[in-house]
């Protein structure tokens, strides 16, 4: 996130100086010796598997493969199979991209709200409630999973008893986990409720950044809250919104314990496959990693082309 | 993960060598490998056992290393793996060449171990060692593939009705001994105990579907050549599996909420004391004994009946012993395994575990058992033991969930009985046309 805004930064105008006079070869090195250490690592944890999830994608690769070694390329067969199933359309595609637009911007909205409340507080009470949302980001995908499992649990979960109390369920035959729309909904409020103070910490982070004064003129000149955010602080801050919907969309899109570990969520509920847990059960329980990297690709594709886009839709007017 | 063509290819060097020597060894005059011959002085087997099989497995494995040490001289190194995990830790260290020597392997993933080339073959070693005719059918089936015996037959369970003896006795019920009658005993509880769930079927056990299949005529698949062709749509296995879904569907027997409910759910609520009867496995008493101390003496078991009477099959399941082909100690691996699966090591792993040895000799002396939770899971297991489609290609009809899919859609009222099987016999037929 940093490497965005720094690079974003200087471009929005004022203090740029153009490119340095007098380069010196040594000094074009030096940055890259300090770099190196930490590409070193990313290459290896990060950029290796990568290509080899790409490699494999093109090889009928199974059990035998694996432990003989040996590779059985197949060109883009697992590609054409995968995009010719019907699972992908009609089940996967849709659950992931309409799963992460929904949670990607209940996140972002709620998480935005949380930060404006949060700079309006005393410094005690803005401790209070930062501990008591930090609690909900450290809890582990796993454990915050099971939690709202247990809440929801069919019969005498606590969610689905005051669901029932409210008269909107019948908590003697109604399990959340076997429809598609109640399944997500629930995937949904953990995915949220975890993702949430990232982005209430960052945005007030960037908040505390903005001049009093502006804000000061705007109201000055009458103008409300709603307008004030619009025309004043989201401009100023587009940066840091678009790092954290950048970042919540990357998580979201490829969110897979939370569903994987929900009743239903690994495989015996087909309707609720997303492209995480659909890859995961095609490499690990079928031993077609060669169709699951396929699926993996198109996931880190789909990524790609969406950050970009974002990216470009942000800083359209700036710098791109 | 980034260096392993690298280590691949270096250990396949050591394993040579060390083949090689070994080899030398054996022929500077050695007599073949006849049990006593200790010759692992100051080495270390590394091996892998399922965790919570036997609640007391560490004393066990105590006592097996010193017995080994005196045998042999060699040092184990007992690994404890959950069996939800095992699976992919088998995977990922047949893939980093980290495999152990001898292994706990569950009997539906020897054929697939087996088949890959991770095992090796103890078919040689059986029949060297005389064991050949004494070992259970059903494990000896499961492990084999082609010629190759890739796992030595070392305990197997089956799952049998668990109910609640005081219940029953409470309001005058007998064990049921036919379908109807099954759905009668589980009528008259849920009349006098509107609280318990009479006999809850989650969707997520396909162990408990195969029963209802067995029972009523059906077969889960038909094999025809080297070919296997799906049978969940005949009449037949149509039939059970109707009647199976049912017991929730029609007559409440269940709960909405067990069709998402694994195995282990049926065990957590029968501990509860949320349920009369479930399906369980010979294994689970204990287990649940332990969690509800105040259960003693409520429980019973009795085999799943047939539909008109006699019993149903069931599942024989259980473990294999097997020797990884990367391993450098395969002689010593296999004494090893020999004294694991054979007297008196066997025969206290199936006391202390509830589970029956894989030697015929044995599992007819735990058959003659007057243990009310032993004998009616005994009786299943000799009268009524079966088991899946005998293909690796099977595993991964496991591996996609294709029967409980099929289960948890009937259940929760997403598909009928005939379109969840038909849906379940393409998925299947697919798999066995090509892994695809």
């Amino acid at each position: 996130m940093t490497t965005v805004r720094e690079r974003t930064r200087p471009g929005r105008g004022a203090v740029t100086t153009g490119p340095r006079p007098g380069r010196d070869p040594r000094k074009n090195i030096r940055p890259w010796l300090l770099l190196a250490p930490a590409l070193l690592v990313m290459g290896g944890l990060l950029l290796y598997p990568l290509l080899r999830v790409a490699v494999i994608s093109l090889q009928d690769f199974g059990l035998r493969e694996l432990v003989s070694g040996r590779t059985d390329w197949v060109g883009f067969d697992n590609y054409a199979e995968l995009l010719g199933d019907g699972q992908l359309w009609r089940t996967a595609l849709p659950n992931t991209v309409v799963f992460a637009v929904a949670t990607v911007a209940l996140t972002v909205v709620l998480g935005t709200l949380v930060a404006l409340l949060l700079v309006r507080l005393g410094p005690v009470a803005r401790g209070v409630v930062t501990t008591a949302i930090m609690v909900a980001w450290a809890i582990p995908a796993v454990t915050g999973t099971y939690v709202w499992v247990f809440l929801f649990t069919p019969g005498d979960g606590l969610a689905i008893q005051a669901l029932d109390a409210l008269g909107l369920v019948d908590a003697a035959t109604a399990n959340p986990f076997t429809d598609r729309l109640s399944f997500f909904a629930v995937a949904a409020l953990n995915v949220v409720h975890h993702g949430f103070p990232f982005v209430a910490l960052t945005v007030l982070a960037g908040l505390l950044t903005v001049p009093q004064e502006i804000t000061e003129a705007a109201t000055v000149d009458g103008a409300n809250a709603w307008r004030r955010f619009w025309s004043v602080t989201f401009p100023m801050l587009r940066p840091v919104f678009a790092v954290v919907t950048v970042l919540s969309t990357i998580w979201d899109f490829k969110v897979f314990t939370q569903i994987y570990l929900m009743p239903g969520g690994d495989g015996v509920t087909r309707s609720v496959l997303n492209l995480g847990t659909w890859s995961y059960v095609e490499s690990f329980a079928q031993n077609r990693y060669g169709l699951g990297a396929a699926i993996a690709v198109l996931l880190t594709a789909l990524l790609l082309v969406i950050t970009v886009g974002y990216l470009r839709l942000l800083f359209r007017e700036d710098e791109l | 993960m980034w260096s392993k063509p690298g280590s691949r290819g270096l250990r396949r060097a050591a394993v040579a060598l060390v083949a090689a020597s070994a080899l030398a060894v054996a022929g500077c005059g050695s007599s073949p490998d006849t049990g006593g011959a200790a010759s692992g002085e100051g080495r270390t087997l590394t091996v892998w056992i399922m965790e919570g099989t036997n609640p007391d497995a560490r004393p066990f494995f105590d006592e097996v290393t010193t017995a080994f040490r005196n045998q042999t001289g060699a040092s184990l190194d007992v690994q404890f793996l959950p069996w939800a995990s095992a699976h992919d830790r088998f995977v990922t260290s047949i893939a980093g060449g980290t495999t152990p020597d001898v292994a706990e392997v569950g009997t539906t993933w020897t054929g697939e171990f087996g088949e890959a080339g991770a095992l090796a073959d103890l078919a040689p070693r059986v029949q060297q060692a005389g064991l050949g005719n004494g070992l259970v059918d059903g494990l000896v089936e499961a492990g084999t593939v082609g010629n190759a015996l890739y796992g030595m037959p070392w305990y197997a369970g089956v799952r049998s009705i668990v109910y609640r003896t005081d219940v029953f006795a409470e309001l005058g019920l007998k064990p049921p001994t036919t379908w109807d009658e099954l759905v009668q005993v589980g009528q008259a509880i849920k009349a006098a105990k509107p609280d318990m769930v009479p006999f809850p079927i989650a969707g997520d056990n396909e162990y408990g579907v195969y029963p209802f299949v067995w029972g009523a005529g059906g077969e889960i698949a038909t094999q025809n050549g080297t070919t296997w062709t799906s049978a969940l749509e005949s009449p037949q296995a149509r039939q059970g599996i109707k009647f199976y879904s049912e017991l929730s569907t029609v007559h409440g027997l269940s709960t909405p909420a067990a069709a998402t409910w694994k195995e282990t759910d049926l065990r957590d609520s029968f501990a509860q004391g949320q349920s009369a009867m479930i399906i369980s496995g010979s294994w689970t008493p204990k287990a649940i004994l332990e969690a509800a101390p105040e259960l003693q003496g409520k429980i019973g078991a009795f085999p799943i009946p047939g539909p008109t009477g006699g019993i149903s099959p069931s599942f024989l399941g259980g473990s294999h012993l097997s020797i990884f082909e990367g391993s450098a100690n395969q002689d010593l691996a296999w004494q090893l395994v020999q004294m694991m699966s054979t007297g008196e090591f066997a025969q206290k792993w199936g006391t202390e575990s509830s589970f029956f040895p894989g030697t015929t000799e044995l599992l007819n002396q735990a058959a003659a058992s007057s243990d009310p939770l032993v004998a009616p899971f005994a009786q299943q297991m000799v009268d009524a033991g079966r088991s899946v489609p005998v293909t690796p290609l099977y595993g991964q009809v496991q591996g996609k969930k294709t029967i409980s899919t099929m289960m948890s859609s009937i259940l929760t009222g997403a598909a009928t009985v005939d379109q969840a099987t038909s849906t379940a016999a393409a998925e299947m037929n697919q798999i066995f046309a090509g892994g695809a």
